[in-house]
């Protein structure tokens, strides 16, 4: 066993840990330093050991999480695993994923003052802590709000400011990003870094999105089944893409494009877009690119075009409030048989509201929504239901019934079984993978497993359309691919129409064939996702941001590029395709990208 | 003879059960679970009562509450009237006042209905309406004007404390109740445990209705009879109390979750580290302060002094 760590420094030491009752172990000799002021990207698939690390790492293995620990964890010369929680928090501390559960009072500097409060610190000091806290988090101008009033992103960065106010020199932060838009994400992040690089803090980032983390970290650690099977900087970590398909864990888009085109970005890795900017700008991927667009005859943006036929589902000057403020103002927005639609748009933009009330969540002030042309009633939730199937974000609460089968048959028991259904109970079980698990509780299912159940159990009725709010959040590379495979098999095996509500950008929102983009509660784009995505001002200034690939050929081809590749092989392709025609390679700028 | 025994028995079962039946749905259609969410949400001010001393404040409602027990009804009224002036100082929101309206005339309407009908003053009793014997056998002889008006009363006395509590809670952050029950020797444990209830109380209020939605989103059939449907309303109470039943799991383990991560989240901020706490507040004495602890002073003071000399006192025996 190693001895203790380099003062400051945070360092595991040939750490196990089997939960109580499990059989196989969470961690696994696993050994990891990290040193003052670094940021550290810890990812994996999930299930991998990321969470269970972060809670041994801030000390909260094994006092409050019991199992079987082995091996150590230490700061400097301290032993963390046998400390108190309130001491170890001192030295590092974790913000968990779900801010909502982690602020326990309810105004902004009421929950930053609750550690020092409890340390007994003198009036003064805690005044001071609480200050610099929220100064360093950006949240000083919202120190007497009510917490119930910030959005996702402020609410993470009051769970990081409290957190902050017991002065750990190691901040341990699991999925911070999950819940947030990717506006909200950046200034997490952002305010991370500053922590890093100004208060030589060091942070662990324990998250799935790495394309946004990426840019920020010094370095990457890649876990699979409790071990620690990758730990470098960055461009090293994704040097070589054979650890990352082996584990199913995603590597940024710029990655993946530099390693599909080899050679176009110098001789280092690009991590962000600006890099992979200025590393092609004025060589002859630029050229190509350029040229590929061309070849594709874009034009300027344009809207969509005359709808053929009665839509599916239409939103007629539809306007929603809450206590007196327009949630949704006048929206006119219609979805055709089979189409697959993805509305997207920072968090509060009125894109949940808008869907519930398909279903009858919700009331609107003025306008109407109809189904096949019939409007639907407010309240009525149990009539709409058996025509528009909307999974909710938090999947597990549509669960009801002590078994698969029993919970594919519930509708039944209410209603008649629809004599065309999408799936009926038997091919649903084939087709969702619960063959010899119909006896099973649901309980018993992984994550995914229960997010796919509550997908069946709608889709055995025969509903019209599929709404889908929010479902690949917090999922990992792996969970997300397996969940659009499986979206596109029922597409293809039943034509059903989708609507989905998303942040997943990069992912669930460059699938669909359509994107709307809502700023404010009105439609401020609407058009396929290719020219959507082309629009990056547009997103930014409601509160999206682009797919990487779309902001790259936006910062390469200029703003007013009309339409844009979003899978790293076509725009690969394009450009290779393109090569040729191009005029001869430039070296790329020194010193445009550090090894 | 016989038509009129039907018609005093329809109009009797009518009188008795109105009031419980239409109750529940005004509170449902106007209030709901998402209503409660308002009532129960601290709404973030800068007005004079929210600067108030947190102290003052949490001995308000206490000041008050004993004053409308020892008060007589006619004077009670006074009190009650002075418990309504601060919420005009406090200027809630259209949508709190909406439902503490619900929640104020509610239990009045409940209270003095049901007093009407079962509080039985020495003879000899005014009936306004004699129940005949058809719906006697249930315990009531019919409505009295005596019982509603001694309902009335009831019900003033404890809306004075539900008035006062309620202007407390949505003009104070739970942190001050907190300072203030540690200034006044309290455990933390209760600070923190109100703190925790009422950051939680509306979360979970928004879960419970999120679920209730989910069920129905399955399929389940919540919909509830028209009132003439009489014969669907005992199969719409057999499915609505099974629905509790259903869930109940997701609610247990989402909050068995939550909790768990609330418990770690106040171990690694110390609470219980140490027997004494810190506090950001420094609460300087205002004027408004000394106003407010004089009037309840004189107010609390006056009662006591006027109930011993049986001015306005309750008649007791």
């Amino acid at each position: 066993m190693s001895s203790a760590a380099p003062a400051g420094q945070l360092r595991a030491d040939d750490v196990s840990f089997a939960y109580v009752g499990a059989a196989r172990a969470a961690l696994r000799h696993v050994n990891l330093g990290v040193a003052p002021g670094e940021v550290v990207l810890v990812t994996g698939a999930s299930g991998c050991g990321k969470s269970t690390l972060a809670l041994a790492l801030c000390g909260l293995i094994p006092s409050r999480v019991h199992g079987e620990l082995r091996g150590r964890v230490m700061f400097g010369t301290t032993p963390l695993s046998g400390m108190k929680p309130h001491e170890a928090s001192q030295l590092v501390g974790m913000v968990f994923q779900n801010p909502n559960l982690q602020l326990i009072n309810q105004t902004v500097q009421s929950e930053v003052a609750f550690g020092p409060e409890n340390l007994a610190l003198p009036q003064p000091e805690i005044a001071a802590r609480v200050d610099w806290c929220l100064d360093v988090t950006g949240m000083a101008g919202m120190r007497t709000a009510a917490v119930v009033t910030l959005s996702g992103g402020q609410k993470q960065r009051t769970a990081i400011a409290a957190t902050l106010a017991m002065r750990p020199r190691i901040l341990v932060l699991d999925e911070p990003l999950s819940d947030l838009d990717p506006v909200g994400a950046q200034e997490v992040l952002a305010t991370l870094q500053r922590l890093a690089r100004d208060g030589g803090t060091g942070v662990i980032i324990i998250e799935h999105r790495v394309d946004e983390v990426a840019p920020w970290a010094d370095r990457v650690v890649l876990m699979d089944d409790g071990r620690v099977v990758l730990d470098q900087p960055p461009r090293a970590a994704w040097a070589e893409p054979g650890p990352w398909r082996a584990t199913g864990v995603g590597i940024p888009d710029v990655v993946r494009l530099a390693h599909a085109v080899p050679g176009a970005f110098g001789s280092g890795l690009p991590l962000s877009v600006r890099e992979a900017a200025d590393a092609v700008k004025d060589t002859w991927f630029e050229a190509a690119l350029a040229a590929a667009a061309a070849a594709r005859g874009i034009g300027p943006a344009a809207s969509a075009g005359p709808e053929v036929g009665p839509p599916l589902l239409s939103w007629d000057g539809v306007s929603v409030e809450f206590d007196g403020k327009p949630v949704v103002d006048d929206v006119t927005l219609a979805v055709d048989e089979g189409e697959w639609v993805a509305l997207i748009g920072a968090n509060g933009s009125g894109k949940s509201t808008l869907t519930g009330l398909t279903v009858g969540l919700g009331k609107p002030s003025a306008g109407v929504v109809r189904f096949r042309g019939r409007p639907v009633r407010p309240g009525k939730v149990f009539d709409h239901a058996a025509q528009v199937a909307l999974l909710l974000q938090a999947a597990d609460d549509m669960l009801f019934e002590t078994t698969v089968r029993k919970e594919l048959e519930f509708g039944f028991k209410f209603r008649a079984r629809p004599k065309d259904p999408v799936l009926d109970v038997p091919e649903a079980v084939e087709f969702f993978g619960f063959a010899g698990r119909e006896e099973d509780s649901p309980w018993e299912l992984s994550q995914g497993g229960r997010q796919r159940l509550a997908l069946a159990a709608l889709l055995v009725g025969a509903p019209g359309v599929l709404v889908l709010d929010e479902p690949t959040t917090g999922q990992d590379a792996n969970h997300m691919r397996a969940f659009l495979r499986l979206l596109d098999r029922v597409r293809a095996r039943t034509g059903i129409t989708i609507v989905t509500v998303t942040h997943d950008i990069r992912g669930l929102a460059s699938r669909a064939a359509r994107v709307v983009l809502l700023g404010e509660g009105q439609v401020r784009a609407d058009g396929p996702a290719s020219r959507v995505f082309a629009m990056t001002g547009d997103l930014i200034r409601w509160g999206v941001l682009a797919p990487p690939l779309a902001r790259l050929q936006s910062e390469l081809l200029g703003p007013g590029v009309g339409d844009v590749l979003l899978e790293v092989d076509d725009l690969a392709s394009a450009v290779l395709t393109h090569r040729h025609g191009a005029p001869p390679a430039a070296s790329p700028p020194a010193g445009a990208l550090r090894s | 003879m016989m038509n009129s025994l039907l018609t005093q028995t329809v109009i009797s079962y009518l009188l008795i059960f109105a009031v419980p039946m239409v109750l529940p749905v005004v509170f449902l259609k106007v209030v709901g679970l998402s209503g409660l969410r308002t009532l129960v949400t601290y709404e973030a001010r800068d007005t004079p009562l929210h600067k108030l001393d947190p102290r003052l404040k949490v001995l308000y409602p206490i000041g008050m509450g004993i004053l409308s027990i020892l008060f007589t009804w006619k004077a009670m009224l006074i009190v009650f009237g002075l418990t309504i002036l601060p919420w005009f100082w406090l200027r809630p929101s259209r949508a709190k006042i909406k439902v503490l309206m619900v929640m104020i005339i509610g239990p009045a309407i409940a209270g003095f209905w049901g007093q009407g009908l079962y509080y039985l003053p020495p003879p000899p009793i005014h009936f306004l309406f004699k129940f005949p014997w058809t719906m006697a056998w249930l315990g009531s002889p019919g409505i009295t004007s005596y019982g509603m008006i001694f309902g009335l009363q009831q019900t003033s006395r404890v809306l004075v404390t539900v008035s006062t509590s309620m202007l407390i809670l949505v003009s104070t952050d739970v942190g001050e109740f907190t300072w203030a029950f540690e200034r006044f020797k309290a455990p933390p444990h209760v600070g923190f445990a109100l703190t925790a209830a009422l950051r939680f109380l509306p979360e979970m209020i928004t879960r419970v209705n999120l679920v209730f939605r989910a069920v129905e989103l399955r399929g389940y059939d919540m919909s509830r009879p028209r009132w003439h449907q009489l014969n669907r309303w005992p199969e719409y109470a057999k499915r609505l109390s099974r629905c509790v039943i259903l869930v109940t799991v997701p609610l247990l383990i989402g909050t068995l979750r939550g909790t768990t991560t609330m418990a770690m989240v106040a171990d690694a901020r110390g609470f219980g580290a140490s027997k004494k706490r810190g506090s950001l507040r420094v609460h300087k004495t205002t004027a408004v302060d000394i106003w407010g602890y004089a009037i309840l002073a004189v107010l609390v003071v006056g009662a006591l002094v006027l109930n011993h000399l049986g001015i306005g006192a309750r008649y007791y025996g």
